[in-house]
């Protein structure tokens, strides 16, 4: 045998071990490969032997979870004969396909932590279960917007966790350093005007030598993070819907409304300010300053390159954690014109029970528990959101001077309509959101391309 | 006059067999049996299931609803629909052609006769047996705007330095790159086809003075073209379906929309929205039929278009 023909063999040889490798390689690192197929719990370590297991499954993550940890260790504390295992999975508002796959496979949890506003499409696609009589109720106990979220056809699927609002929210230093005067948004003065805003935050803009943002005045909408469709923070649609005096549906002809003027004005409003400010030019910063799954001490907010930003009542948690000592501090949302009525608009969780749970019983007491003044006193302290429960939005033990601003604006504040389309609704204007936002498409055409895709749903389940 | 042939022995069909031939099917079908088992439970059952939950409403939970075609008019009217399959097409027409050019010239690249064509061969193959979620997700700090790799080495060339996740116009672009690097796997089916080829033919056309590129035209290309053919086709397959790239490049989707604009909505994208996100799974089955119905006619037009093509050396001209 030559030498070269040996070495061809041995080339020939190579080359199968390296395909029987790569045919291997996938299969052994896919997916929950070599991991346990469930999620490891971060609670329960302390229960008792012998105790009713409860599994509980929430999306959030640091610093709600913190939270979340401390309600259930209290629970398990207090009752020792049931042993509530918390587990973070991955997931989101409108993303619920870890539990979806879990339930169909048999390993779903007893309680699942629900976007509110879900609730109803998931009880119609009964992901959810209905919960007991001793559940429903406790309906005068919370805000009105609240338990509506949780109904479908006349039944209670979830019972309110908490609730939040929406403000501006914005960086002293940066302002002052810009040479604008901060005294000019402060709350005081009511709510300060779109233009004053854009005109604060366009100060505040720094570019570099190429042309692309270094640090940006404000995001009123998106891209979110990554540079993908949907809000930066809480620049939602439902944000600028409402500040324009939008209605996103009629809930009796049981229609949604994304046509609506006031919506498409809102739409507008994000339409007209990306291209004055370039989407391309917003979306690199974005895709540079906040990358998906981004920690929250990465929020640009808080690493100085944004001035201000829409936001909620649980930044006053997380500026004193994140903040780096900068003075920060906030105001109603920004209003078209000068003397309009500002807007705001409130959501929140919930805590639902899951079809074919074995201990119901056990995992109802936890659900009343972590809802109940117990559980959301905690959670409305520690996370500085909102309580649903009027008991306790009258407790002063609760809220600080800057929280009480935030309490304040809730009975104003809108909610979206309790739809069982609420999911797909919201997905639908996301996606408008990001066409718009990058101009590829007018509001008009964005928003009639929502109502084709979600009012056949709408029709099919019914209100 | 001619003489009348004598009468064949007449079988009953075409198919006939004989007893021989009875015994050997039984044992062969006895033998795959353990694969025909799942052939049919695994993969003949779930497209049938398939086929009748796309007449049904189904959240994948509660009983499907029989609703006839209702799911397929609806269809027709969303626009998602046509995004996504838009989108596929887009994806499909630039991927399969550039994965058979990158595949042929790494091939030839692997085929040449120097001393460290091991670990050429080896570094081409490399990528290949890294799972695709792994390079999407390392594609996603690499594409970065900011901070990527890819807008450096641009920038560094003088080049325009696109926002490859961020704009519409380029996100297909990233995903058609993150598809090349598994290129190394097909290079391998290339480099077979390659080495097949007899080294008579070149050297005959050395002797009549064809250079380099004449080879190549008349004599590496013909004799390539059932590898080609059969890289278009499984090509073709991979690309209608890609999915992992999309999804990990857009975030799962989790925040509403597939990338800007909807940009990265491929089909099969769009199917797991349905079933998953959405609780259509009776309307995601639907897409799926239609997805299978494309995929089949297209794979025919495409054996179709290659009869003018393709050469096989062992057929008669």
């Amino acid at each position: 045998m030559t030498s070269s023909s040996r070495r061809s063999r041995s080339l020939v040889l190579g080359s199968l071990v390296a395909l029987v490798v790569g045919a291997c390689g996938p299969a052994a690192t896919s997916p929950g490969a070599g991991a346990s197929a469930e999620p490891t719990a971060v609670t329960g370590a302390a229960c008792q032997a012998g105790a009713t297991e409860v599994k509980f499954w929430t999306s959030h993550t640091p610093p709600d979870t913190d939270s979340l940890t401390n309600i259930v260790n209290a629970f398990n504390a207090a009752n020792p004969d049931i042993c509530v295992k918390m587990t973070i999975v991955p997931g989101g508002e409108t993303d619920i396909v870890k539990l979806v796959t879990a339930i169909r496979g048999g390993v779903a949890p007893d309680v699942y932590e629900a976007d509110r506003f879900t609730v109803p499409q998931r009880a119609a696609e009964k992901v959810l279960a209905e919960l007991p009589a001793s559940s429903a109720a406790l309906k005068d106990q919370h805000l009105e917007f609240a338990w509506a979220e949780t109904q479908y056809q006349g039944k209670t699927y979830a019972l309110p966790f908490d609730t939040d609002a929406r403000a501006l929210w914005y960086n002293k230093d940066l302002i002052t350093a810009a040479g604008e005067d901060p005294a000019q948004l402060d709350i005081s003065k009511g709510a300060p005007t779109i233009e004053l805003v854009t005109r604060i935050a366009d100060a505040i803009n720094k570019k570099d030598a190429s042309g692309n943002y270094e640090v940006m005045g404000w995001m009123p909408g998106g891209p979110g993070p990554g540079g993908n469709p949907g809000a930066f923070d809480q620049g939602w649609h439902y944000t600028w819907g409402f500040v324009h005096g939008g209605s996103f549906a009629d809930l009796a002809t049981c229609k949604v409304t994304p046509t609506d003027p006031g919506v498409v004005a809102g739409y507008q409003f994000m339409y007209d300010w990306q291209k004055a400010h370039d989407p391309q030019a917003v979306a690199r910063w974005v895709s540079t300053n906040f990358p998906p799954n981004a920690p929250a001490q990465q929020f640009p907010f808080w690493t100085q390159k944004l001035g201000m930003t829409i936001s909620g009542d649980w930044q006053i948690a997380n500026a004193a954690k994140y903040g780096g000592g900068h003075d920060y501090a906030f105001t109603f949302i920004p209003v078209a014109n000068a003397g309009d009525t500002p807007a705001t608009w409130a959501g929140g969780w919930s805590m639902a029970l899951i079809p074919g749970s074995k201990v119901p019983e056990q995992a109802v007491k936890f659900i009343e528990y972590i809802t109940g003044p117990e559980g959301q006193k905690v959670y409305v302290k520690e996370t500085t959101h909102l309580p649903t429960l009027k008991a306790l939005l009258a407790d002063a033990s609760l809220y600080d001077e800057q929280h009480k601003v935030f309490l304040d604006l809730l009975p104003s504040a809108h909610s979206r309509p309790p739809l069982a389309v609420g999911g797909i609704y919201w997905d639908a204007l996301t996606q408008a959101q990001g066409s718009v936002e990058l101009n590829t498409k007018t509001p008009q055409e964005a928003l009639a391309e929502v109502q084709t895709t979600v009012q056949p749903r709408l029709d099919e389940v019914g209100c | 006059m001619t003489a009348a042939a004598p009468a064949a022995p007449r079988r009953s069909s075409r198919f006939a067999l004989g007893k021989v031939e009875r015994r050997n099917l039984r044992w062969g079908l006895l033998f795959i049996s353990p694969w025909l088992i799942g052939f049919l439970i695994f993969g003949i059952l779930p497209i049938l299931y398939t086929f009748y939950l796309s007449l049904t409403r189904y959240s994948g939970l509660a009983d499907p609803d029989f609703i006839g075609v209702q799911n397929y008019g609806r269809m027709v009217g969303d626009p998602l629909f046509w995004k996504a399959a838009s989108v596929t097409l887009y994806y499909t027409l630039l991927a399969v052609p550039l994965g058979v050019v990158v595949s042929m010239v790494l091939a030839m690249a692997m085929n040449q006769k120097v001393r460290e064509v091991t670990l050429y061969r080896a570094i081409f193959y490399l990528p290949s047996i890294l799972p695709v979620f792994a390079i999407s997700f390392v594609f996603v700090v690499f594409l970065n705007p900011g901070y990527g790799l890819v807008n450096w080495l641009l920038t560094a060339a003088g080049l325009p330095s696109p926002n490859w996740l961020g704009d519409p116009n380029y996100t297909v672009i990233s995903l058609v790159m993150i598809a090349q690097l598994g290129a190394g796997q097909w290079a391998l089916v290339f480099l077979a086809g390659l080495r097949g080829i007899p080294t008579e033919l070149y050297e005959s056309a050395e002797i009549d003075g064809a250079g380099a590129w004449r080879k190549f035209k008349s004599i590496t290309l013909p004799l390539m073209t059932p590898v080609i053919l059969y890289d278009i086709i499984i090509g073709l397959s991979f690309g209608l379906q890609v999915f992992t790239s999309a999804y990990i490049l857009t975030g799962g989707g989790s925040r509403g929309a597939a990338g800007p604009d909807n940009s990265l909505l491929t089909f099969v994208y769009y199917v797991y929205k349905q079933a998953f996100q959405f609780g259509a799974m009776g309307y995601a089955a639907t897409l799926s039929v239609v997805l299978f119905i494309a995929s089949l006619v297209l794979a025919g037009a495409v054996f179709r278009w290659a009869r003018g093509w393709v050469f096989y050396a062992g057929e008669e001209a």
